[in-house]
């Protein structure tokens, strides 16, 4: 694992980072399809990067489910601790 | 999975053929600026090429090629089986209108198979299993693959028309029943479960048109390509087997970068021509192998893996001098 995205921080800052949004406008309760740059292309690279730190993979079904970006923190460290 | 292992099969040559016209990701009209840099940075594609002819005009092209670049006749080929999803008609059989036109023999075998992107690899190992079948000591095959992807496209989907892209290929091969080493071994797999990643549906006009969810693309490659692989090198049990590069149908540069990370591949085992062509479906293992097939001499691992979910490899030994031709059309 590269980035502790199982950290708080280290979580929005990535996904800040990704997202092409500042820190200050994301929280663990914002809804991530809100975030105005989320579109196939950067879901997609968004899905990869996880997945390139992580090795979590996240599918089409799980986002589905899932509405904030604290929903995609506690799934990757679900995952990563052999939940999946 | 199934592993197969094959004897005194080889390739022979290979000609692509692709379409001289062609798309800038770059020049996009569908997103904006913004979006089209990002789109070819982490797709990898910039251009993609556009055919006006149906599939089985670039299959006809290639076939003649092919004869011409190997010094084969009509006569000599056993075997014609053309690989492709996007047919102009569905009845007859591309490879039995090509018969007919071309002036193949009676005794040839000619089928088509319905296969996207892990194509070319089942197609050489049904091509492979049915000379070695023929009761004769030397047999000869030509696997055409490919497909014209674009005509199925909607010009307003941003997920299908950055990606795909027009081309085929026409594979030469050969079986020698005195030649008793393996030369090729495959393990092939499907996942139908994945069977929403890649599809087609009709729309208002009663066209089909396809569509792909990027993400179940990505997570089904990453999850099963790599372990694909890795179950096929250690079927094979002998270090001198091992393939120094892996050739991977361009899907697109995320799917294929993840796929090599996980192996922990480094670039220079892995070629790609995604820029150039983009994700030529069936044809894209082909052309991409070209690029280097001058400077092969041993085992090469090719993977095709997409539609269906399916996913197939085979390592193969290429320590002949293949004639190959990529022409632009």
């Amino acid at each position: 694992m590269s980035l502790p995205l199982y950290e708080i921080e280290t979580f929005l800052n990535f996904t800040s980072s990704e997202l092409s949004i500042s820190k200050k406008s994301i929280s663990l309760e914002t809804c991530f399809r809100d975030i105005p740059s989320w579109s196939s292309l950067n879901a997609l690279i968004y899905i990869s990067r996880i997945n390139e730190e992580t090795n979590v993979l996240i599918t089409s079904g799980d986002l589905s489910e899932l509405n904030s970006l604290n929903d995609i923190y506690r799934l990757i460290n679900e995952r990563k601790h052999g939940n999946n | 999975m199934a592993i197969t292992r094959h004897r005194g099969i080889k390739i022979s040559g290979i000609v692509n053929v692709i379409p001289e016209l062609s798309e800038d990701n770059l020049q996009l009209t569908i997103i904006n600026e913004e979006e089209r840099a990002k789109l070819v940075e982490h797709t990898g594609i910039r251009y993609r090429r556009i055919s006006l002819l149906p599939v089985k005009n670039l299959f006809e092209k290639g076939i003649k090629e092919a004869i011409d670049l190997t010094g084969w006749t009509y006569d000599d080929i056993d075997v014609l089986i053309c690989v492709t999803q996007t047919p102009e008609l569905s009845i007859p059989s591309i490879a039995c209108q090509l018969h007919g036109d071309l002036g193949f023999k009676q005794k040839t075998i000619c089928y088509d198979i319905n296969s996207g992107c892990s194509g070319y690899v089942y197609g050489f190992h049904t091509v492979a299993s049915i000379l070695a079948s023929i009761s004769k000591d030397k047999t000869r095959a030509l696997l055409c693959c490919g497909d014209v992807s674009t005509h199925l496209l909607s010009p307003e989907d941003t997920s299908t028309r950055p990606i795909f892209s027009d081309a085929v290929s026409v594979t030469a091969i050969e079986y020698n029943v005195n030649d008793s080493n393996i030369t090729a071994r495959f393990n092939l797999e499907t996942m139908g479960n994945g069977q929403s990643a890649i599809y087609t549906e009709l729309n208002a006009q009663n066209n089909r048109i396809m569509r792909l969810n990027g993400i179940d693309v990505f997570a089904y490659s990453v999850k099963y390509v790599p372990q694909n692989i890795e179950t096929l090198i250690q079927s094979a049990e002998m270090p001198n087997e091992m393939p120094s590069i892996y050739v991977f149908h361009q899907a697109n540069k995320l799917i294929n970068d993840a796929i090599s990370r996980k192996l922990k591949l480094t670039s220079d085992m892995v070629p790609h021509t995604l820029e150039t062509y983009g994700n030529t479906a069936s044809a894209s293992i082909p052309i991409t192998l070209c690029t280097r097939l001058n400077e092969m001499n041993n085992w090469v691992l090719l993977s095709g893996f997409g539609v269906g979910f399916s996913v197939a490899s085979v390592l193969i030994n290429i320590s002949n001098f293949v004639p190959h031709k990529t022409i632009e059309i």
